[in-house]
């Protein structure tokens, strides 16, 4: 399967990844090499096979109880009155 | 022109104590921004989410409520998308698309008369955070203020298939779901932000336009006219409608272009490796049978067949829980549903502040409970006041808080039927009011006047009926 | 006495015994790393004063005769992708350059908890991306056996930080064979452990449906040792099953063991490899196993299936790395918020990129039943002829890499030819099936090791068997630094 820098550009784009030239015209011959490879996949069949995967029991779900959490998660120190200051939106 | 609309409503599960995937409070309201978070609804590295048992088993009275199918195994997926409320840029929800998988599928509800929507699917997901705007708007702020305090809440979404062609019954509909949600405990719909809604329109089999940001059910009727009318002008003018998200802008009453190409997204969708799926078996819906509370529309048969109440007064009752819940609360102090009832669709509404009708408990600015009004209905059954003086009561004890029959005593408000006190003061009276008195000897309507006259004298206690036969006995002597 | 050369179950014995102090064997390891870092470059960043305070509080309650846990005094090195609270912790990535977490590990806190004192974080590939710790924004790390060459990787400085005897053990992660790999370049045992018997709570997801939290250590009793401490299912996640664990390398066994030696792995690998792999064949034989060569036909389509699952999970866990809440110095002023993500973003090694780009390139709109879905039947059914193999057998078999450990910069730009080094060990992670690397042996001076896989939750049978082979070979050496 072909993979064109057209389309490693907007992958990045998707993937809110600044790609430099450079970096694209590497990237691209490397990731449709990749891509190549795992189209092996399309050599097996398409069968009914269980998947893999424990079950959990609804029981064993968490318990609704509310705890304070002891710490600072935000750990940045962009804020202002509390909030944390990120980019405009527009 | 045929008209099709779908909705989305999404329902904050305000009832749990925790998040959906993390032990941090679920009520959010009124915290400074940034204080209700822990590491795991904040998105840091190396946190797991651990799912709310409570939360499944709300969704799974909400999918029953709706008459919706609960599979045997639910799963959740991963929407990726990047956007600064949201902690992980992408959120755990469900989705249907590789197999049914969600906590309810294939519903239908009924909302008024023989008119029902069919319900698509009920799924668990969770709230991002908010942003908010230093100018107030996300167009003229430089940077954005950002508060993960309600992200991780749980939501429970109900996505309705199109089966709406009039504005109106989406507003019954939303009414009936709200109170549903109500009634469950799961959802209280008075707090801000609790219930939100989308809505999806389109016109004579044309392409379908996405309303969003809608903040209360009111306003949805409101937004869908305005976009039907908006589409309509077009069709007329033979402009075809795009497929678009539009959003309602509460200000000017309109729907407008989205700024945000929300349509482009593609969300990639896989299975969240991080929740194993959940095997619900068949136990499940006759736990979730035996701990839901009644719903609206039962609990208002058995009022009418239980108690006799008339449809009117029970549909008032039931429209909020929690005057149904007060009233059946004064049943068990004295029973005697029609006259409480009464009591409380009649009289007691009468003091409700509008205010109040917004937020909190109804009766939350009175100072009285159940037990008042019980013992306010049992004193007029006795005959120990009269009705007039009963309100009059009311009207003191909603401020006091003091038992009516103490604020009786304090009134001195017994009934007066002593024929012979009775007798005195119409005696006064007659003696005070020369020509009403031969105005009531001509007119025997203008009696009515001598009686407003002796009610007044005794401050409302006397009898009105004796008092009536009194008087008109003695115009005969006279 | 050269403290650092003893392995934990030594130090454990001396401390506990008190032949020695906590406080003289972490002084030591300090020293160590000090003469052997300029070289080696197993850690990003080394605690000596938190070292030396801990050994301290340990020394304390040895002098007090109060309980100081089974691995009181032993010096670990944590993988910089394993939180630990107030530490940094950077995943060698310029996105986590200033994260110090505000919560441990559920396996630190264990650690902790038996006694064991951290010296360190060990050094990684970006985000555990890789197979030779090239791929650290703090530069590689160099196998001890011959600092040209590659240590392999992810957990490329927990290996080497064992293996040069900067500490006892190491905890690393292993999501297609990061604990493995290593372990077989330097010379050191890394275990696996059945998917969900150890927590993750507090490793820094790549691709949480395949990795675990798994122990290097110099001897195999070592390794069973970290496991009893680290194991057994955690309340904070909830894809955790099992009962602590209780391993034991005590090499007891009433019957035979059946041992086969998968086809697929020495056909793939190196004559100098193979050779090493069926002399080590021969030792088990000669130790009264029941010996035959099987066939795992599947192995053909496993590096598909795993790159596909880890690229496309890896896409989504690396997600959240925006720069708002977390992460490095970079005002967000003057930025549009998609472009600042971009921006920000940008700061990703170039394989963490490619990983992320491929990953959203599986899992978008109309390729998720052609790669995902496929990748993951492939998974069920490795898992359904393991699961055979496994009724006649009690392990499995083969080399833990196909080459010998190569010069650093060979393969770093070529990033298919470096995938294709995990042939051997993505199996177990895709089947989550437990597999250990023990030393087999060396060819040319350089380290060869020999996988030894089992059936789920049957670590102990593994470690039987891992034993049994340790003390027939008598592969335990160091090497001279």
């Amino acid at each position: 399967m072909a993979v064109t820098r057209e389309q490693v550009k907007h992958l990045g784009w998707l993937s809110r990844i600044e790609l430099s030239d450079d970096e694209l015209a590497r990237y691209t011959s490397q990731i449709e090499e990749v891509v190549k490879y795992l189209d092996k996949l399309d050599t097996i069949p398409l069968q009914e096979v269980k998947p893999i995967g424990r079950k959990k029991k609804f029981s064993d779900l968490r318990d609704d109880v509310s705890i304070d959490f002891k710490g600072e998660s935000i750990r940045t120190s962009n804020r202002k009155e509390g909030f944390v200051k990120g980019p405009r939106m527009v | 022109m045929e008209t099709k609309i779908g909705i989305e409503i999404h329902c904050q599960l305000t009832g749990a104590k925790s998040k959906l995937f993390c032990s941090c409070p679920c009520n959010y309201r009124g915290k400074t921004p940034n204080s209700n978070v822990c590491p795991t609804c904040s998105g840091l590295p190396g946190t797991l989410p651990l799912l709310n048992r409570k939360a499944v088993e709300f969704a799974g009275m909400i999918s029953l409520a709706l008459g919706c199918r609960i599979p045997e195994e639910i799963d959740f997926y991963r929407k990726n998308y990047f956007y600064p409320d949201l902690p992980k840029n992408f959120q755990i929800t469900q989705y249907n698309a590789y197999g049914i998988r969600s906590i309810g599928v294939d519903g239908r509800l009924q909302y008024s008369g023989d008119k029902s929507a069919r319900i698509r699917r009920v799924q668990v997901e969770e709230d991002p955070g908010r942003l908010v705007y230093e100018t107030g708007s996300m167009e003229t702020s430089t940077y954005s203020l950002i508060d993960y305090n309600r992200a991780g809440v749980p939501l429970v979404e109900i996505v309705t298939e199109p089966d709406f062609t009039d504005p109106k019954d989406v507003r019954i509909f939303l009414d009936k779901i709200s109170s549903i949600v109500e009634h469950l405990g799961v959802c209280d719909t008075k707090l801000e932000g609790s219930v939100r809604c989308d809505a999806n329109v389109s016109l004579g089999g044309g392409n379908r336009v996405e309303i969003k940001n809608v903040s209360s059910f009111a306003d949805v009727e409101k937004a869908l006219r305005y976009e039907i009318t908006r589409q309509r002008t077009m069709a007329g003018r033979d402009i075809e409608i795009k497929s678009e998200t539009r959003h309602w802008d509460d200000a000017r009453k309109l729907t407008k272009e989205s700024r945000t190409k929300e349509e482009e997204q593609d969300y990639r969708y896989f299975p969240e490796p991080d929740i194993p799926a959940v095997s619900l078996g068949s136990e499940f819906v006759s736990l979730v049978k035996r701990s839901m509370p009644e719903l609206p529309d039962a609990r208002k048969d058995r009022f009418i067949s239980n108690y006799g109440l008339s449809s009117h007064v029970s549909q008032v009752l039931i429209d909020n829980k929690y005057l149904a819940d007060f009233f059946e609360t004064a049943l068990k102090t004295y029973n005697s549903p029609s006259e409480i009832a009464n009591w409380i669709v009649s009289d007691l509404m009468g003091f409700v502040d509008e205010r109040q009708k917004g937020e909190g408990s109804l009766f939350a600015g009175l100072r009285i409970g159940p037990e008042h009004i019980a013992e306010l209905a049992k004193l007029v059954d006795e005959g120990a006041i009269n009705r007039p003086t009963a309100k009059q009561i009311l009207g003191q004890i909603v401020q006091t808080g003091e038992m009516p029959s103490q604020a009786a005593k304090n009134m001195d408000a017994s009934k007066i039927d002593d024929v012979g006190e009775l007798a005195r003061v119409i005696d006064s009276v007659f003696n005070s009011e020369p020509a009403a008195v031969q105005d009531a000897k001509r007119n025997p309507n203008a009696a009515n006047f001598l009686l407003g006259k002796v009610m007044q004298a005794t401050k409302g206690r006397a009898d009105p009926n004796a008092a009536l036969e009194l008087v008109q006995k003695k115009l005969k002597e006279y | 006495m050269e403290l650092f050369r003893l392995d934990a179950a030594q130090v454990a014995g001396g401390i506990r015994n008190r032949e020695f102090s906590a406080e003289e064997y972490i002084q030591q390891l300090l020293e160590r790393i000090e003469k052997v870092e300029p070289k080696v470059n197993a850690f990003v960043t080394v605690g000596n004063k938190e070292a030396l305070d801990k050994a301290r509080i340990v020394d304390k309650k040895i002098r007090d005769g109060e309980p100081a846990g089974p691995l009181a005094g032993v010096a670990v090195s944590i993988k910089d992708n394993i939180c630990v609270k107030g530490a940094r912790t950077t995943c060698a990535s310029k996105m986590l350059d200033s994260y110090i977490p505000p919560y441990d590990a559920t396996v630190v806190r264990r650690l902790i908890e038996a006694g064991a004192i951290i010296i360190g974080k060990a050094n990684l590939d970006e985000f555990a991306m890789g197979s030779t710790t090239e791929f650290s924004r703090d530069g590689p790390t160099r196998n001890p056996w011959d600092i040209n060459r590659v240590p392999g990787g992810s957990s490329g400085g927990s290996a080497a930080s064992v293996a040069s005897l900067e500490c006892a053990v190491s905890l690393g992660s292993d999501t297609g064979g990061s604990v493995r790999c290593p372990a077989s370049f330097c010379s050191v045992v890394g275990l696996k452990p059945t998917y969900g018997s150890v927590s993750r709570y507090g490793l820094i997801s790549y691709a949480n449906s395949l990795e675990q939290v798994g122990p290097i250590g110099r001897t195999v009793a070592d390794v069973a040792a970290v496991m009893n401490a680290i194991g057994g299912v955690d309340e904070n996640d909830h894809t955790t099953i099992g009962p602590k664990p209780h391993y034991a390398c005590d090499g007891r066994m009433d019957k035979p063991l059946r041992v086969g030696l998968v086809k697929q792995f020495v056909q793939g690998a190196d004559p100098e490899v193979t050779k090493i792999i069926y002399s080590a064949f021969y030792t088990l034989a000669r130790q009264d196993c029941k010996c035959d060569e099987v066939s795992l036909p599947s192995v053909e389509y496993a590096l598909a299936s795993y790159y596909t699952i880890a690229m496309a999970e890896a896409s989504s866990n690396l997600a959240r790395y925006d720069n708002i809440r977390y992460g490095f110095d970079m005002s967000p002023e003057g930025y549009e918020w998609n472009a600042y993500f971009a921006k920000a973003r940008s700061n990703f090694g170039d394989e963490v990129k490619r990983r992320i780009i491929v990953g959203s390139y599986m899992l978008s709109s109309g390729y998720y039943g052609k790669y995902y879905l496929k990748a993951q039947q492939v998974r069920s059914i490795l898992r359904n002829e393991l699961k055979s193999l496994f009724k006649q057998h009690d392990v499995l078999i083969g080399p833990t890499m196909p080459i010998l450990p190569f010069k650093i910069g060979e393969k770093v730009d070529d990033p298919l030819k470096m995938y294709l080094v995990d042939i051997d060990t993505v199996v177990a992670n895709l089947a989550g099936t437990p597999a250990v690397s023990v030393p087999a042996g060396f060819a040319v001076n350089l380290p060869v090791g020999l996988q030894i896989m089992a059936d789920e939750f049957q670590e102990q049978i593994m470690i039987d068997a891992a034993c049994l082979f340790e003390s027939a070979a008598n592969m335990r050496r160091s090497p001279d630094l």
